[in-house]
């Protein structure tokens, strides 16, 4: 399966993530950002509105995208996170690395302002 | 509360229907005997537990199933997963208290997750020869992993 990416301007792609992100179908996420990453892209809005599953190795895959675009200070966005993705949100702590916004239009606003 | 019980013999299916487990056992959210969290936070275990058992078990006498069994109570909710596999020794991967990870790790976060999330977990041989893994969250748990970054 793979992910619906949708370009918002010449330095960012929303992602979104759809039902589930999980062992089953991570490489096919990670087969997506690569794409945006080859072609120079390093803002990454990624849409959970949908999420029903977050798992470990769906995580891991968001991990792979953040270490391919920090060293030329890439950015990770979640938006409209739901309440299991939330879950592994606090479990995790990773809103430290990762800002979260309670929309993609609102995560837009942010990268591009 | 009546306990939630279901047989798999598809694992993909299993790990479908656990995502949507609050529907499938209506009573939870009748009651409001277990708040959202809790429920979430048992269902990514037991995402996790059966994935794990997807990936890495053998199945070598008979094609593989499990059987999920969940009870809770407003304090706890106590679920255990019954498996064909021919098991392992859950203690020898646990990671320890004191083990540092690399920082954002691509694999090997599942069973930090699962060890994060419950207060107490077993996986255990039966009589019958199957395998057990059982555990409890509290309601009051406030689960997190501070090792990731």
């Amino acid at each position: 399966m793979s992910f619906d990416a949708e370009t918002a301007s010449a330095e960012t792609v929303i992602i979104h993530v759809g039902e589930a992100l999980d062992f089953r179908n991570a490489d096919d996420f990670k087969a997506t950002f690569q794409e945006h990453v080859d072609d120079g892209i390093r803002q990454f809005i990624l849409n959970f509105s949908d999420t029903e599953v977050l798992d470990s190795t769906g995580l891991g895959s968001i991990f792979s995208l953040y270490r391919a675009i920090s060293p030329d200070d890439g950015k990770v966005a979640f938006a409209d996170v739901s309440e299991p993705v939330q879950v592994v949100v606090q479990l995790t702590r990773t809103y430290k690395v990762f800002r979260q916004f309670p929309s993609v239009e609102a995560a837009r606003e942010a990268f591009t302002g | 509360m009546d306990p939630f019980t279901k047989t798999y013999t598809d694992l993909d299916r299993a790990i479908d229907e656990v995502r949507t487990l609050s529907d499938d056992w209506p009573t939870l959210h009748q009651n409001g005997t277990i708040d959202d969290e809790t429920l979430h936070c048992a269902c990514l275990v037991l995402h996790e537990w059966i994935a794990n058992l997807h990936q890495h078990a053998r199945f070598p006498h008979d094609s593989p199933r499990v059987e999920i069994r969940l009870t809770g109570t407003a304090q706890q909710v106590d679920c255990s997963v019954l498996d064909n596999s021919d098991g392992f020794n859950l203690t020898s991967y646990l990671p320890a208290d004191d083990e540092d990870p690399e920082a954002f790790p691509e694999r090997g976060m599942g069973l930090r997750i699962i060890k994060a999330c419950t207060t107490e977990l077993s996986y255990s041989s039966t009589e019958d020869g199957l395998h057990c893994f059982e555990f409890l969250i509290p309601s009051d748990h406030d689960p997190w992993l501070n090792t990731l970054f």
